[in-house]
């Protein structure tokens, strides 16, 4: 699954970060940036309700390809800049946390029945 | 070694970098003044080009028409890339004493020099500068080549420059142009065999936290360490960072790099902490709605420290402040 999947099954929006298409290797989803420190995978999806600098910048600190914020929540002006300034495209969806995880799930099981 | 070599004598004496360091900056000065001095090397600050030199041949009197005319103490006398000694206003003046001014150089000039090698860090040369009287050293490269000449007032020049930087970078004015020290190793693609830097993390500053690590993640990928260790210490220096901004009054976070390990050092101006025993468990945490609400206080701050590094330690006092250091091998 490429960073263009999951905007389009996530009816999400680049918002900031810039354009990348690169592939997603493990999903994570929380709002606690010491789990997310603990996570081991690589080029991680971070699915996240926190719209703060802190997300982003816990994001690159643990190599993710994107983070995803819910909720069509507004993010900070400084949240942006903070993706910009370390290149991780930051994409806002309508849909709440739990919502994407199913429909990332569903995705993926289709993606791997071809 | 011919009558002419240069004798190259060592910096000697016992005292430590820091308290060398301390007597130059002072005791209480700040502590981005120190990491300035640790981040240079000899090459970054000495002079390399224009460099007004004599031969052998020149006399004592053409280096007394240098000395005036370019309003300097000192020259060094070469042969080519090759050094064979230094002229001061000393050689000068007991020339004009002794009326020997029309003699070449190479009769009077001093052949015992102390020399620095340029890939030596500044501080060698502040130690340098303190444990000799002379205004100047001779810069030689691995090959024994010279390559230009260091005084204090270069050194001055380029400390006061590249601390008018660091201010202006602290204030959030400026972003940071590449700094000698780290060009170097980037164009060289090595390890520098040491690198120290500091960053300050003020108390509450949620703005601003998480800088530190991320740009020790980018100096650390600059230099070629493995993505794994590289994340393990961004994890670490991440997890400090955030400590000190949420549960102290203030501090840093330092990194330390040399040839086999990777050093993060989290220092604190306190309150400190009761029960470190308790503290570095999984869960606790004495966190408040206002850090939650910012995603940490999960109490996993100190445990994900430990779980990634190779050796932790942390020190505690109330109400001086705590110490973390976490190393990892490279």
């Amino acid at each position: 699954m490429k960073i263009s999947d999951v905007i389009k099954t996530l009816d999400g929006k680049l918002v900031a970060g810039g354009e990348s298409d690169a592939t997603v290797g493990a999903i994570v989803a929380n709002d606690l940036m010491s789990d997310v420190l603990l996570c081991d995978a690589d080029d991680v999806l971070l699915l996240t309700s926190l719209a703060s600098d802190q997300a982003v910048r816990t994001a690159n600190i643990v190599g993710a390809v994107a983070v995803v914020v819910h909720n069509a929540k507004p993010l900070p002006a400084t949240m942006c800049q903070v993706a910009d300034t370390l290149g991780i495209p930051l994409i806002s969806s309508p849909y709440s946390k739990y919502d994407s995880c199913v429909k990332l799930y569903l995705a993926q099981e289709a993606e791997k029945r071809g | 070694m011919s009558e002419y070599e240069p004798k190259i004598l060592s910096g000697g004496e016992s005292r430590s970098d820091d308290e060398i360091m301390a007597d130059y900056v002072g005791k209480d000065s700040p502590l981005v003044v120190m990491e300035l001095l640790q981040r240079f090397r000899v090459k970054d600050v000495m002079r390399g080009s224009n460099i007004i030199s004599l031969t052998r041949e020149d006399t004592l009197r053409t280096a007394k028409e240098r000395l005036r005319d370019n309003k300097i103490s000192g020259l060094p006398v070469l042969d080519g890339k090759r050094l064979f000694g230094m002229v001061s206003v000393n050689q000068i003046i007991r020339a004009l004493e002794g009326g020997w001014l029309d003699d070449p150089c190479s009769k009077h000039m001093s052949t015992s020099l102390v020399v620095l090698e340029e890939d030596m860090p500044l501080t060698f040369a502040l130690k340098y500068f303190h444990n000799y009287t002379f205004g100047r050293f001779p810069v030689l490269n691995k090959e024994h080549e010279f390559v230009g000449i260091i005084s204090q007032r270069d050194m001055t020049n380029v400390l006061l420059k590249e601390l008018s930087n660091e201010v202006s970078r602290l204030e959030g004015k400026s972003n940071a142009a590449v700094r000698p020290a780290e060009a170097s190793a980037r164009s060289e693609g090595a390890i520098p065999y040491y690198s120290m830097r500091q960053f300050l993390v003020v108390r509450n500053d949620m703005a601003n936290a998480g800088k530190a690590a991320n740009e020790i993640k980018r100096m650390l990928k600059d230099v070629g360490i493995s993505a794994k260790v590289i994340r393990r210490v961004a994890v670490a220096a991440y997890e400090l960072e955030i400590n000190v901004c949420i549960h102290s009054l203030g501090g840093s976070i330092t990194v330390v790099l040399d040839s086999n390990k990777v050093t993060i050092i989290s220092k604190d101006k306190g309150p400190g902490i009761q029960d470190v025993e308790w503290a570095c468990q999984d869960g606790t945490s004495t966190a408040n709605d206002w850090i939650r609400s910012m995603g940490f206080g999960a109490g996993m701050g100190l445990s994900n420290c430990k779980r990634v590094a190779d050796v932790f330690n942390i020190k505690s006092s109330v109400p001086g402040g705590t110490t973390v250091i976490c190393e990892f091998n490279i």
